[in-house]
């Protein structure tokens, strides 16, 4: 048996994916990107392989995507993460019959992509220079309110009143609004709702920038984040589709395009 | 290298920091490309002469600056004088000129400010004698005043809104003639009819040796790539005007033989891109390199730092010499596409006819913060080039390389886009 593999590098977390020679996804891994990426990520790599029972030499084909794709150097090739995760999204999509627009928000950026019908990126859009907005906003601010990253979502919805206003989705003036209505009494619940929609505002105004058809997926590690999910849903005005392990679909899409890659050589 | 004339106050322009960001650059688009033609090895040693050493630049006569394409130059060339086109490029020039405009304004027009205050700025024009500042956008207009307290002497060359209307037309013809008056005054010399011929051969021939150039980048797969081609027209800004055409008489000549030779300079399917608003310009080739590094190919641009200062040439066969002034000025009014212009249809027209003559794949439209009027036409263009099935990537960027992480994410993934498209098609 033949397997094909995509190692996504991250700005936080490194994924791997192994697909079969049919394209089935076999497993996927996570593991934190660290100081050490490189080791980190031949870690990753071997032991999901490992876990699998797949030898090294059956995996013809690796492609990496993410911000350290093209220093990985035992990758076969490599492919930007916008193009990965539209095809792992599609792929992954068809269980939810097709979808045309992605919102992917990862570590450090947050991304908009649309589809085309035959599963092509026809526009994408990206932040820039500011990671305002997007998974690190999420860390911070729950290391402010001194709560795990996996309660927010909880927090959420536990609240009696409505979402405080964040105005600012930057990083570090948003710190000072939170310890602001933290000094004043409000509760965290409502803080942390108010951080969601904040973050869905910032992201649906990028999204509206390429064109939002229906089915909307959504993925990255933020996508885990129920109380985010309903924000976005809410600032939308649409249903969002989300997969099973948003974190990995990017490098799911590395892999299935590793298969390809390889059977078209 | 030890220079053994230096002193105590003259400049290390090969340690200074500007030198640090030109000699960087250079290396990049020397050392990274396997393929450079040889008579590129001109441009490389030009620049690395003028930005990494501080060589003056070569003038005869007296040295006019002038911040934008509309200034005519023939005019400037007819008084025995020498243009240098003073717009910069620089990352550290533009930090500069942040005190002088409020900070979301245009990179381009911070970079000239700061260069222009700097001391021992590159290019060295310490010998300018006059600048002149066409009132085009905002920014550069009120930039005038700010150059004068500096010390300078400044003209400016006032110029229409629109420019299709007669009113528009005659103003700006009135516009080139006080011009026209101040360079004598400047120089001290008579306008004459032979004298202005005489600067318009010459830089016909510069012209129609840039049209040979342009031409020859129709080729697919293409004969050299676009970073080298900007070099080139970066050269014009401030290089001597005959040793600059036969520099590219012979690239010519170098790229005439790879086509028949059925040289590559790039992959066959490497995605052809048209290159459109606001200029790159030397050291700031930030964009068309992340292109090209990415595997993509520059094949045609609109921008003033290139095609549209160069393409459109004067030829004007009037008998009065006032005549040939008006003739003159028309041609730095009428086919300009700057979006400074109201009504700007041209543009559109233009990018399309380049995008088909140059079997182009997509466009990347540059539009540095603060140039509010790129950053107001990018719609119209979007959907002109949409209704024809032309990918188009609108890049928002300045001088700074903070982005260029991002950048290099977003366009890899337009190139792949490209190529999935092209894929599709066969």
């Amino acid at each position: 048996m033949n397997y094909f593999a995509g190692i996504d590098i991250g700005s936080t977390a490194i994924k791997a994916a192994v697909v079969d020679q049919d394209g089935k996804l076999i497993g996927t891994r996570i593991t934190p990107t660290g100081s050490m990426f490189h080791k980190n990520a031949m870690e990753a790599f071997e032991t999901l392989l490992a876990q699998h029972g797949i030898a090294r030499e059956a995996v013809k084909f690796v492609t990496a995507t993410g911000y350290g794709r093209k220093l990985f150097k035992e990758a076969d090739d490599s492919i930007s993460e916008i193009t990965a995760n539209a095809i792992g999204a599609c792929e992954a999509g068809r269980a939810f019959g097709g979808v045309r627009t992605i919102i992917n928000i990862g570590g450090q950026d947050s991304k908009a992509i649309q589809i085309d019908v035959n599963g092509n990126v026809c526009n994408f859009a990206m932040n820039d220079k500011c990671a305002a907005g997007t998974g690190r906003f999420l860390d911070v601010a729950a290391r402010n309110l001194e709560i795990d990253l996996e309660e927010l979502g909880e927090y959420h919805f536990g609240g009696s009143g409505a979402p405080l206003t964040i105005n600012s989705t930057c990083a570090v003036f948003a710190e000072s609004e939170i310890i602001g209505l933290l000094a004043k009494g409000h509760g965290k619940q409502e803080i942390v709702a108010g951080i969601h929609y904040s973050i869905a505002r910032r992201t649906v105004r990028l999204a509206k920038r390429v064109g939002i058809e229906d089915r909307v997926y959504f993925d990255g590690g933020p996508a885990l984040n129920k109380g985010l999910v309903a924000a976005l849903q809410d600032e939308l005005g649409r249903e969002l589709v989300i997969p099973e392990q948003p974190q990995t679909t990017t490098a799911f899409g590395a892999a299935v395009l590793a298969r390809s890659q390889y059977l078209a050589e | 290298m030890n220079n053994t004339t230096s002193d105590a106050t003259a400049p290390a322009y090969n340690r200074s920091r500007q030198a640090r960001e030109a000699e960087t650059l250079l290396d990049r688009i020397q050392d990274d490309f396997p393929d450079n033609p040889q008579a590129m090895r001109y441009f490389y040693d030009l620049f690395r002469n003028v930005y990494c050493q501080g060589e003056p630049v070569k003038h005869e006569g007296t040295l006019v600056g002038t911040t934008c394409i509309h200034a005519p130059e023939e005019l400037i060339y007819a008084f025995g004088a020498t243009p240098v086109r003073l717009c910069n490029g620089s990352y550290h020039y533009d930090q500069i000129g942040a005190d002088f405009m409020p900070a979301k304004s245009c990179p381009l027009v911070k970079a000239t400010l700061g260069s222009l205050h700097a001391k021992a700025a590159v290019p060295n024009t310490a010998a300018l004698e006059l600048i002149v500042n066409p009132t085009t956008c905002d920014q550069k207009t009120k930039a005038s005043a700010m150059i004068e307290a500096m010390g300078y002497k400044v003209h400016d060359l006032e110029l229409p809104p629109a420019k299709e209307s007669e009113e528009a037309r005659l103003y700006w013809q009135r516009s080139v003639r006080r011009l026209a008056l101040r360079l004598r005054e400047l120089t001290g010399r008579k306008l004459t009819r032979s004298n202005l011929k005489t600067a318009m051969a010459r830089t016909a021939r510069a012209q129609t040796a840039f049209r040979t150039l342009h031409q020859l980048r129709k080729s697919a797969p293409a004969l050299f790539l676009g970073k080298d081609a900007f070099l080139v027209t970066n050269a014009y800004f401030f290089d001597d005007l005959d040793r600059w055409t036969a520099a590219v008489e012979q690239l010519n000549t170098e790229l005439q033989l790879r086509q028949m030779e059925g040289f590559q300079a790039a992959q066959k399917r490497a995605p052809r891109i048209l290159f459109t608003g606001s200029p790159p310009i030397f050291p700031n080739l930030k964009l068309p390199l992340l292109i090209e590094e990415a595997g993509g190919v520059v094949v045609a641009d609109e921008t003033c730092s290139a095609n549209r200062m160069l393409y459109d040439m004067t030829a004007v066969d009037e008998w009065l010499l006032n005549d040939m002034v008006d003739g003159l000025a028309d041609r730095y009014l009428k086919p300009c596409t700057c979006p400074i212009f109201t009504r700007n249809d041209d543009r559109q027209r233009r990018l399309l006819q380049l995008a088909a003559d140059f079997n182009v794949d997509g466009v990347v439209y540059q539009a540095f913060a603060g140039c509010q009027v790129y950053e107001m036409e990018y719609r119209s263009i979007a959907d002109v080039l949409a209704a024809q099935g032309i990918p188009m990537l609108y890049v928002e960027t300045d001088y700074s390389p903070d982005d260029m992480g991002q950048l290099s994410t977003r366009i890899e993934a337009f190139l792949e886009s490209i190529k999935t498209r092209k894929r599709n098609k066969q």
